[in-house]
């Protein structure tokens, strides 16, 4: 008997995959009908997050009122409809009674994506943006921590700059929550991006995670503050301080000037802004438990910590020293600013990047792949993972000639599992594999070579600013509908991780795999036959 | 007559004779063509020959040989040569002895089949140093360590392993019982391919000297030319699409080939790398008519970027345009196939189309974990499932890879070349491609790169060319060796 062709398999598969849909929405259906409410958590976390964000837009609506700006009204409306909607995605669903572990990262997803549409809302109903896809990259470097914008910040009005500041902050302080409450209940199934090594540290803190999170947030509220009252000794006005604290501690990177920290022209307020960023870098649960014991040689212990010091303090040396002059005081100042700022991702910028020497430019570049420390709010591929894959080289360069050795990767005392180490390399082979075509599109919608690599990097590490152009933030201005829309996955793909976007993803298509398997393995049996 | 037992300097020894016996036929062509440099060409072989002579019968094979011992071996036999390979650039007046440098650049790139170029003006250039420089590669290309199994059977050192840590990919297939054989086999196969492609390009109409430097450079991928237009130089459509079937030839493995010939064209669907070589070479071929047209007329965008697609898919680097005026979109297609490169076995640079399958699977694989936590999922490749072991020093050697390029390119960016000529130019030569992007297009030469540059590219191109590993292995194994050797004199003073 002659094996059926694959078109015809996958087609009735596809016939099947439907009628599956249909039955599962109508049972879906059957028990709204019978308990009023569906089953799910996507909708619980979807109405959570959108009720969650409506005071940001009212507060925000309210200051700008009282600044008599342009965008209270529209604030307030669109605040208004995505409350009115988390309402009812609240209202039609409750929490389900078993959750596995794919249904919890879809809603994880899910509620990153909901504050992506409230962000975006905010920014097309304002007239921020004037299109669609301007509206989404907006929201999407918001939610994202990224300093990458289409708009003059000089021409928002107080309310709207409020709301994208304040919305870096909240999606940090969100990032926190997830680290602390979500992502170690993944790691035992293996969900998260590392297999559980940048949680590790995070779910020793307290015997609680809710206890745990209450500890990082404070610490994340007090170093905002504390930097709020810096910037304002520093000699920032009292608005650009709010603003510029809110951004420095989440590794945002918005300013609410048009040449970012730069536009101040203050040596103080840079210095405020290098250990800002130098802490929005650092590991939170570090950082916490050297302060709350006053065991400030945790620090020094921490193997990590000291790779992140020295990757910096390599980076301010070999871009000076590539610099081609003998540098002053105010190069040393600035180059530390810029080696801060990429590193720890946040992006802002002092001065023009077109002005530093090439060498300069590679050395940001690399630290913006490289990003700040596990556990903390800044993006990039993590320090500890780089130490995880120079470990694993070491490794096989050492297997190559003694091949039976049995070695184990440790950092510092604690060893790193296979498993993890498995998840860490596909997660960065992912990144690879997204970060190429995505670039190609960049760069077929109007960037060039250069502009287009360094700002598909930038967007993923969650930057901002990249080079190639005249400006270092004119990438984003400079793209089309379609790079916006490269420009926004790559942000929240940057944000989110590659892995448990792809699995979330993934799971759509996974009954239309098991068929197709399926179909193949009778066709081996019929062939065997 | 006393011999020492350093395997290296015996392999060294047998490395430098092929260059002479090269070095002889160049200047063989020097006198036929009365262009000068023939002189030159002699007093390098005569030299280069002595001193193979005395390092090859003054050693002997170390009786305790190992991997690492062979990986060595071949990484020193390869720094000798290339050492001794830049002597007919100097003796010849071609490069000033000021320069020995960029005569070293030229040598590593001709015997690492990187075809990237310090020379600028061609038409001063006898043709018997232009015959050389073809030969480089073509020698480099199967590998003299390959060649010297093969054919001295004085050299006394057998195993896969030799031919494994010359042999570019992860693993080296062994063709017959024989690991001689092995050699033989595969070196006339490339010989007799060469022969073919010569003779074709005979026919169409180039002249026998064009014909002969060409087939030398596509069979073994390497890219060099006579002309410094390359193949644009011909402007011939028939002589662009037999050089393109021969660099597809190339940049698949030889091994397969063998296979081919003796059970028929079968050999080559059953191989899941050949699929991913085709498939990834007609991908980029569609992806550059697509970017380029709005840029180019039709036939021309056609023409021009399936010429590239297989050119720097098999990493050869023959250019019949300069696509540096393309648009940036083609330019990051380009660079995703100088990272890749030809098949494992084959005598194309990158970092192999089999290890970018594993890779892939790898990623996928995990992708697959974190959603089904318990489940066991083998690497596979079509029928053959990937050892654990094998898979994870492919994915080392990715990472190093990757790596490298990264530190290289940070490295030229801070002597100055901007950011997309220090990053390409660093993959073109660890993927031993030949021309990069920026300011190092095909129809430029690397003086763009400043003088500490092109030592850093130098160092990359026969990094890339050893595979990374048997370079690493070379100061390993050295090392050991000395320590070994100091170990026993120390027993032989207290005794």
């Amino acid at each position: 008997m002659t094996p059926r062709s694959p078109v015809r398999g996958a087609g009735s598969a596809l016939v099947r995959r439907l009628t599956l849909w249909i039955r599962h929405f109508s049972l879906k259906l059957q028990r709204y009908g019978a308990h009023g409410r569906f089953e799910s958590a996507i909708g619980v976390t979807v109405g959570a997050v959108w009720l969650g964000i409506t005071p940001l837009f009212l507060l925000c609506a309210v200051v700008d009122y009282f600044d008599g700006g342009p965008d209270a009204a529209a604030l307030l409306l669109s605040g208004a409809a995505i409350a009115f909607a988390g309402v009812v995605a609240l209202w039609l669903s409750e929490f389900p009674s078993a959750l596995p572990l794919k249904r919890l990262f879809a809603a994880l997803v899910c509620g990153v994506l909901a504050a992506l549409v409230a962000a975006t809302a905010a920014h097309f109903v304002t007239g921020v943006a004037s299109t669609v896809d301007s509206s989404l990259a907006e929201g999407a470097a918001t939610i994202t921590g990224t300093n990458s914008s289409t708009v003059n910040p000089e021409q928002l009005s107080l309310g709207m700059l409020l709301f994208r500041a304040f919305g870096q902050w909240l999606a940090s302080a969100g990032l926190i929550v997830v680290l602390v409450r979500i992502a170690p209940h993944l790691g035992v199934g293996g969900l998260d991006a590392d297999g559980g090594v940048s949680t590790r540290s995070a779910r020793r803190l307290a015997p609680k995670s809710g206890s745990t999170m209450v500890r990082l947030m404070l610490l994340y509220v007090s170093l905002t503050v504390g930097l709020l009252g810096a910037y304002s000794l520093a000699g920032m006005p009292f608005v650009d301080s709010v603003v510029h604290c809110l951004t420095t501690v989440s590794s945002g990177g918005f300013s609410s000037r048009s040449g970012s920290i730069g536009a101040f022209n203050s040596g103080a307020i840079e210095w405020v802004a290098i250990v800002g960023m130098v802490i929005a870098g650092t590991s939170l649960p570090l950082i916490f438990r050297a302060f709350r014991r006053g065991d400030l040689h945790r620090f020094a212990r921490s193997v990590e910590f000291r790779t992140y010091i020295g990757l910096i303090v390599t980076a301010v040396f070999a871009a000076l020293a590539w610099s081609g002059n003998w540098p002053k005081a105010d190069d040393v100042r600035e180059t530390i600013f810029a080696v801060t700022s990429a590193v720890s991702t946040t992006g802002f910028v002092v001065r023009d990047l077109n002005s530093i020497s090439y060498g300069a430019e590679a050395v940001l570049l690399v630290l913006m792949v490289i990003g700040g420390m596990s556990a903390s709010v800044a993006g990039g591929f993590t320090v500890m993972r780089l130490m995880v894959v120079s470990s694993y080289i070491g490794r096989e360069l050492r297997r190559s000639i003694h091949p039976a050795t049995v070695e184990k990767i440790h950092l510092g005392k604690s060893s790193i599992g296979e498993v993890a180490l498995a998840r860490i390399i596909g997660e960065l082979f992912l990144s690879a594999a997204i970060i190429l075509p995505l670039a190609l599109v960049l760069s077929s919608d109007g960037l060039n070579f250069e502009a287009a690599l360094s700002f598909a990097i930038s967007a993923l590490s969650n930057v901002g600013f990249a080079f190639g152009l005249n400006g270092p933030e004119e990438h984003l201005r400079t793209l089309g509908t379609l790079g916006h829309l490269a420009a926004a996955s790559l942000m929240l793909v940057g944000r989110i991780s590659v892995t448990p976007l792809l699995v979330t993803l993934g799971g759509l298509g996974e009954p239309m795999q098991r068929d197709i398997r399926r179909w193949r393995l009778t066709r081996h049996d019929k062939a065997v036959r | 007559m006393r011999r020492v037992s350093v395997t290296p300097v015996r392999v060294a020894g047998a490395g430098l004779l092929a260059a002479a016996i090269a070095m002889m036929l160049s200047a063989a062509v020097a006198v036929v063509d009365g262009g000068g440099g023939a002189k030159g060409l002699t007093v390098s072989a005569l030299l280069t020959g002595l001193v193979g002579l005395a390092l090859f019968f003054g050693s002997q094979v170390s009786p305790t040989a190992d991997s690492a011992l062979a990986f060595a071996s071949v990484a020193w036999s390869w720094l000798a040569v290339s050492l001794a390979g830049s002597l007919p650039f100097v003796l010849t007046g071609v490069i000033p002895w000021g320069q020995f440098d960029n005569a070293l650049f030229e040598s590593i790139s001709g015997f690492t089949c990187s075809g990237s170029t310090i020379l600028s003006n061609f038409e001063s250039v006898p043709q018997g140093v232009l015959f050389y420089r073809s030969l480089t590669q073509w020698l480099g290309g199967m590998g003299l360590v390959v060649l010297a199994v093969a054919v001295l059977p004085a050299l006394g050192i057998g195993g896969l392993d030799l031919i494994a840590s010359e042999a570019p990919g992860p693993t080296a297939d062994r063709l017959t019982l024989r690991v001689r054989d092995t050699a033989r086999q595969l070196w006339l196969l490339y010989g007799v391919m060469t022969g073919i492609v010569a003779l074709v390009l005979l026919t169409i109409g180039m002249s026998i000297f064009d014909a002969v430097t060409h087939a030398f450079t596509t069979v073994s991928t390497g890219g060099f030319s006579p002309h410094a237009e390359s193949i644009a130089y011909f402007d011939s459509f028939p002589i662009e699409l037999v050089l393109m079937v021969g660099m597809l030839f190339s940049g698949a493995s030889f091994s397969i080939h063998w296979h081919a010939l003796r059970q028929g064209i079968g050999a080559y669907r059953r191989v899941s790398e050949v699929r991913w070589y085709l498939t990834l070479i007609c991908c980029a071929f569609g992806m550059l008519v697509w970017v380029n047209l709005g840029e180019l007329g039709w036939l021309q965008n056609l023409r021009e970027s399936l010429f590239y697609a297989v050119s720097l898919g098999s990493n050869t680097g023959f250019g019949n345009s300069d696509f540096v005026l393309w648009m940036p979109a083609a330019h990051l297609v380009l660079l995703v196939l100088m990272l890749v490169g030809g098949m494992s076995g084959s005598t194309a640079g990158g970092m192999k189309v089999l290890r970018l399958q594993v890779v892939f699977k790898y990623a996928f694989r995990e992708l697959m974990r974190a959603r089904h936590p318990n489940s066991v999922i083998p690497i596979r490749l079509g029928r053959t499932t990937i050892e654990e072991q094998i898979a994870a020093k492919v994915v080392g050697f990715v990472m190093l890879y990757l790596g490298l390029i990264v530190v290289g390119g940070v490295i030229l960016s801070g002597l100055g070349v901007d950011l997309v000529t220090a990053f390409s130019g660093s993959a073109s030569a660890l993927g031993n491609v030949g021309p990069a992007l920026g300011e190092a297009g095909p129809t430029s030469n690397f003086l763009v790169f400043p003088r500490a540059g092109r030592i850093v590219l130098m160092a990359m191109m026969a990094l890339g060319r050893l595979e990374l590993f048997p370079a690493m292995l070379m100061l390993v194994a050295s090392l050991r060796g000395l320590d070994q050797s100091r170990q026993r004199r120390d027993r032989e003073r207290s005794q």
